[in-house]
């Protein structure tokens, strides 16, 4: 269970004199999510199109379950299946035909071809669109044809950059049932920069920052990474004073967000349940009690602060 | 293999999925029934002529008829291929499709041959349709048979370095109107090059003359399969598709 699937060894790609991505490491394994953060124009598109053999990098290694991308193009690329930014949709073929089509591409056998399309179908939702034109499809399908596609043969890895872009809400739940779902056979690099997509999906997160990596770890290493402390969103309809809670036994900080208070617990300690029975106690009338956000985001920002000062020309997009 | 079929076919039926390929061939039809058609008449009226002076023998039906109308179905071709090859490639860089294309276990030149299978194809209709006028001189004269043929097979090689031409220009942008801009550019000047040609028979001329489409297209229409005008046009196809397979390798380095 622990083979490398994906590799990236010190890869680098230059556009024009300017570094996309400055050695490059990454591992994911067989059966793994991870998730591939950073901010916009940090080198998440470039990295996944390398990966995905589109683009060739300037220096560094890549391989796809054992076969190297540069050495060995078309049998590292039979085994991975990408979906880019944008859903690479033929609008004047059905789904049924486009999926066929390029399942027929990636070698699926012939005999295969109806069982492996009506899986792909039916694992992304689109068995009842099955005979529609793509063309006429709203976003959130188009975007599942996608997914779809990145599936239909099998391949040992899947590269999802930015999947739920664009989807509503009930969509964004079902695709990353999906994602969650596909880790199982396949390994999956998921690129977002929706944090709490990450926490949903992820096992494992690289973030990338400024063409580097910046961290690659467990989410629970990350997390505690960023603080040992928890943090909790409070909300009260009568909220006491600020000085009153940070006198409460077990609380570090006390930092107003929103509506209401974002409570840091001292080292070690947790003033919850001292929370909750002074809130019923005191009659402060509790409303909203959950984890705050902000670990992930906390980390997230601080290995990315330098973003805060956008650079010009930091953003490079091929 | 099957990648390469299986792609010619989606492109084949690409074309005909858009009213293009459709529209295409029904003007390149009517025009060239038209000029068929007024051929025929005018070599019917100067039949007559010959018949009233009392003069022996006949003026050659094929080359009076059928060549005059495949002569000019390559101009008109000329016109209408970098529309049809222009979206080639450039297309699915323009739509976003090409990762999927691109990402597939198929080599670059896998996808060029593939894509240029699919307009050969179409083009072997587009020729069919063409040699249907021509068939009803059977009913009632007798076309030189051999010289239709040749003439048949010289407009589908024209036709078919036009395309190469044509998906060289598509590999080379993500705009299809600039491919078939370029294309059309690159045609024309083939087509006339041997108007410089023919001036004073110096190397230069003659290398003109010879790099000229349309002087080894002729040869075809009167009749002449010579492997000095085969290897011409498939030349100049190969040298369409490797240019096109240098541009998509190119392409994964240059970004």
């Amino acid at each position: 269970m622990t083979e490398t699937m994906i590799h990236l060894s010190g890869v680098t790609r230059l556009f024009g004199g300017v570094k996309a991505l400055d050695h490059i490491d990454l591992e994911v394994r067989r059966g793994e999510v991870m998730g591939f953060l950073g901010p916009n124009g940090a080198g998440k598109t470039t990295t996944m199109r390398i990966l995905s053999g589109l683009l060739a990098p300037s220096e560094g290694s890549v391989a796809v379950a054992g076969m190297d991308v540069l050495e060995n193009p078309v049998e590292a690329r039979a085994r991975i299946g990408f979906l880019p930014e944008n859903p690479p949709i033929y609008g004047e073929m059905t789904v049924r035909e486009y999926l066929a089509y390029l399942a027929t591409l990636r070698r699926v056998p012939g005999r295969k071809l109806r069982a492996a399309v009506d899986r792909a179908m039916e694992r992304c939702g689109l068995t009842a669109v099955g005979d529609r034109l793509l063309r006429n499809l709203s976003k959130g399908y188009k975007q599942r044809a996608g997914i779809a596609q990145a599936i239909v043969h099998g391949p040992d890895v899947v590269v999802l950059d930015e999947p739920t872009v664009g989807l509503d809400p009930i969509q964004i739940r079902e695709i990353r049932a999906l994602i969650r779902e596909l880790g199982g056979e396949h390994s999956v690099l998921l690129s977002t920069h929706i944090l709490p997509e990450v926490r949903m999906t992820c096992q494992r997160v690289a973030v990338i920052h400024q063409g580097r990596i910046v961290a690659d770890d467990t989410l629970d290493a990350l997390e505690n990474r960023a603080q040992g402390n928890s943090v909790h969103f409070l909300r009260w309809k009568n909220p006491p004073a600020a000085d009153l809670l940070r006198r409460i036994a077990g609380v570090a900080g006390v930092a107003p967000r929103e509506e209401g208070w974002l409570i840091t617990a001292a080292p070690e300690a947790d003033p919850v349940p001292e929370l909750v029975r002074l809130s019923a106690a005191s009659g402060w009338d509790l409303r909203e009690l959950s984890q705050a956000g902000g670990s992930l985001e906390e980390i997230f920002l601080q290995l990315t602060t330098r973003e805060e000062r956008p650079e010009e020309g930091a953003e490079v997009s091929p | 293999m099957r990648a390469i079929v299986t792609i010619a076919l989606r492109e084949l039926r690409g074309m005909f999925y858009s009213p293009l390929a459709w529209t295409l061939l029904a003007v390149l039809f009517a025009i060239c029934a038209y000029m068929f058609n007024a051929g025929v008449l005018s070599y019917q009226i100067q039949m007559l002529e010959y018949q009233t002076y009392g003069m022996r023998g006949g003026l050659p039906l094929t080359e009076r008829t059928i060549a005059p109308m495949l002569g000019n179905a390559a101009v008109l071709l000329l016109l209408l291929m970098p529309l049809l090859s222009m979206r080639l490639i450039a297309e699915e860089k323009r739509q976003g499709t090409w990762p999927a294309l691109a990402c597939s276990p198929i080599s670059p030149t896998g996808i060029i041959l593939g894509k240029y299978l699919g307009l050969l194809l179409f083009l072997g209709i587009a020729v069919g349709l063409l040699a249907l006028p021509p068939l009803t001189l059977y009913a009632y004269g007798n076309p030189d048979t051999g010289q239709f043929l040749a003439g048949l097979l010289g407009l589908f090689l024209t036709a078919a370095a036009f395309g190469a031409v044509g998906l060289a220009a598509s590999s080379a942008t993500e705009h299809p109107n600039v491919a078939a801009v370029v294309s059309f550019g690159v045609l024309l000047m083939l087509w006339i090059l041997s108007w410089m040609g023919n001036a004073s028979g110096g190397t230069v001329d003659k290398m003109l003359a010879y790099f000229s489409l349309m002087n080894h297209y002729q040869n075809f229409l009167s009749g002449v399969i010579s492997s000095a005008d085969l290897s011409y046009f498939l030349l100049l196809s190969a040298a369409g598709l490797l240019f096109a397979r240098q541009r998509l390798m190119a392409d994964r380095v240059q970004g």
